[in-house]
């Protein structure tokens, strides 16, 4: 499979009073045509600034990022029309992200008009409403009448309407009930099956993560710690920050009790972004902190086949 | 004090109603449930199921415009929906006391942690502090809290602490006041996984140590099962289940809870759950029998009638649901 989008030393920092933030510090990623990657951190981690710099919301401070092999680091107001058609994003608050004025029609007529002006109308608008499982009736509604999750919906509908490639997935369920949840994922693994989109779907719930991502990688203040094949990632973690995430999530069976890497507690707090500490970002959080993670940033290498890792641990293991 | 089987707070038929611009939204219906002294109950359900609406009837810090319905909230033997403003304030302050979601929100902002902390400890103690023993008090339930450099926590503003921290603060404030029982209301939910787990052992321990009477509200199935004695399961304002954690997980009756339970996504990958079909019902006109009718795969004619009774299915295990009706009753 080819690299539909690849990202090469990304950066991104942000300047405040206070002094620079280094919101995504030198991410490198491959992302396979028709592959669900997944991408996953903590608060601040940066997710969403890669995320935003995908969609042209950001300039990048430096670096490549590449959609098909042409340069796509310009911001959305220039970017021409074909790749604001290719590429489209679900926010996580359907609620802020829909307009409350406008009806579910309008809300869908307009991306149909500019990207596909041979559609025809309604109908198109109909059969994304199918696709995405919310009844016709809905066309005329507002916002504000559907539900949390019929909200979700008609924002993937909009997503869908442009006909993309790859759609950027942020935190797509996380503000909804778990029982909703379900639905909505579903759908988005259905319409991922028959039009073999791409997804890059962010969260931070590492057990849905599981259930529906190929593979996964791992942010911990604006860095990579650790990317690899969805089984691996959950049955074979290296990197004790991913470790320590697994072992700190709430499960429900005694089945998932057994997948959990046992041995790391969490302890400390996620430092703050104007003040990163030197060396491996997470050194002062890590049970196994050596002496020269205090000192030197450990690079992301390939430790098995296909599964990188940031960590002094596996650096001379090779 | 008069404790009734060693019940410390016991909720009967709780039933409390909002008044809002479309009419009254009937929320609590036939809410009941106890906490035994030393216990750590859990109640979950997902958002809007009226588990903070029960917290607020307790502490008596309903909105305005709710009313209260019905129903009888017994502490230590005392019907606190009676007493006066002065005694639930002594309450408040040496008995029961609160932990909210948002820990930014339940500081204020203007202030530093001093003097909030401060006035906490002074009134919740029985006689009058000098400053330095408030001084000294408030360190060490900073301490308890697992707060590193309590002294410059004092000198700060909430601003300037982050997410997790906040929560410790206000942990740490509740010690000053939870003699008896504490209500966590979601206490992890709005920090990351790793300081969650965190907080929760924290909290944990503090209970245990303290001996101290929990009641653990969350929507996160998770956090509730690695926590808590006893489980109370609420869907649309009324309670549907009930009973020992391991029984509530590994036995679940309600066809609620079952249909809850399978829709979490679970940790080993490969199944998306369904989750549940249809819609939460609105308030303002919920069903007349059982008001997870609407949703439930196994509805029966009895069940848009009737609200259900609740029926001990085993030791312990209680469900509120027409399927579980014996025979002759």
């Amino acid at each position: 499979m080819a690299a539909i989008l690849e990202i090469k030393g990304l950066k991104k920092y942000f300047k405040t009073r206070k002094g620079t933030i280094k919101a995504v510090d030198d991410v490198d990623l491959e992302i396979e045509e028709g592959e669900i990657f997944g991408l996953v951190g903590e608060s601040g981690s940066g997710k969403t600034t890669v995320a935003n710099i995908i969609m042209g919301l950001y300039l990048p401070t430096s670096g490549e990022i590449k959609y098909k092999g042409n340069n796509i680091a310009i911001p959305i107001n220039k970017r021409p029309k074909w790749l604001k058609k290719e590429i489209q994003i679900v926010f996580q608050n359907p609620a802020s992200s829909l307009n409350p004025k406008k009806t579910v029609r309008q809300i869908l007529e307009v991306p149909i008009s500019i990207h596909r002006p041979d559609a025809p109308l309604p109908q198109t608008i109909y059969e994304l409403l199918e696709m995405v499982d919310l009844p016709p009736e809905f066309i005329d509604r507002h916002p504000e009448e559907l539900g949390g999750g019929e909200k979700q919906l008609v924002a993937i509908a909009r997503a869908l309407s442009t006909e993309p490639s790859l759609i950027v997935l942020d935190e797509p369920t996380s503000s909804l009930d778990v029982s909703v949840q379900g639905k909505i994922i579903n759908i988005l693994m259905k319409l991922q099956k028959n039009f073999g989109l791409t997804y890059i779907f962010i969260t931070h719930n590492l057990s849905l993560m599981s259930n529906v991502a190929n593979r996964v990688a791992i942010m911990y203040l604006g860095k990579i710690k650790e990317i690899a094949k969805s089984e691996e990632f959950f049955t074979n973690s290296f990197h004790p920050y991913t470790k320590m995430l697994l072992s700190s999530i709430p499960v429900i069976t005694e089945e998932e009790e057994k997948l959990k890497p046992k041995k790391i507690l969490s302890t400390g707090e996620i430092p703050g972004a104007l003040k990163l500490p030197e060396g491996c970002s997470f050194h002062p959080r890590c049970p196994f902190v050596m002496d020269v993670c205090k000192v030197k940033d450990p690079p992301l290498i390939e430790v098995s086949p296909n599964h990188l890792c940031s960590c002094h641990l596996y650096l001379n293991k090779q | 004090m008069v404790m009734e089987n060693g019940k410390i707070l016991e909720v009967k038929d709780l039933a409390v109603s909002y008044k809002v611009y479309e009419g009254i939204l009937k929320v609590l219906r036939n809410v009941s449930f106890y906490v035994l002294k030393g216990e750590k109950i859990g109640i979950i359900g997902e958002s809007g199921c009226g588990k903070t609406t029960s917290m607020k009837s307790i502490m008596r810090i309903l909105p305005t415009n709710a009313l209260l319905e019905g129903g009888e909230i017994y502490y230590k033997g005392k019907n606190i929906l009676k007493i006066s403003k002065k005694e639930m304030t002594y309450l408040r302050r040496h008995s029961i006391s609160m932990i909210f979601q948002d820990p930014s929100t339940a500081l204020n902002p203007v202030f530093k942690i001093g003097p909030q902390i401060y006035d906490i400890v002074k009134y919740s103690s029985d006689r009058r502090l000098t400053k330095s023993e408030i001084h000294e008090l408030a360190i060490s339930y900073l301490k308890q809290a697992a707060l590193p450099e309590p002294e410059r926590i004092l000198d700060s503003y909430p601003f300037q602490l982050s997410g997790g921290m906040k929560q410790r603060v206000n942990i740490a404030m509740s010690l000053a006041s939870a003699n008896d029982l504490l209500i966590a209301d979601e206490p992890g939910t709005s920090l990351d996984v790793t300081i969650e787990d965190q907080i929760m052992r924290l909290l944990k321990s503090i209970v245990e140590e303290k001996h101290l009477s929990i009641i653990l509200i969350s929507h996160a199935l998770g956090t509730v099962r690695g926590f808590v004695d006893r489980i109370y399961v609420m869907y649309a304002g009324t309670i549907v289940e009930y009973g020992p954690t391991k029984s509530i997980f590994s036995n679940p009756l309600h066809p609620y809870t079952r249909l809850l339970i399978e829709s979490v996504p679970k940790l080993m990958g490969k199944k998306i759950p369904e989750g549940i079909p249809g819609v939460v019902p609105s308030y303002l006109n919920p069903p007349l029998g059982c008001r997870f009718s609407t949703r439930c795969p196994f509805k029966m004619d009895i069940c848009e009638r009737e609200m259900p009774q609740v029926y001990e299915a085993e030791d312990g295990h209680f469900v509120a649901c027409h399927l579980f009706r014996k025979e002759g009753s």
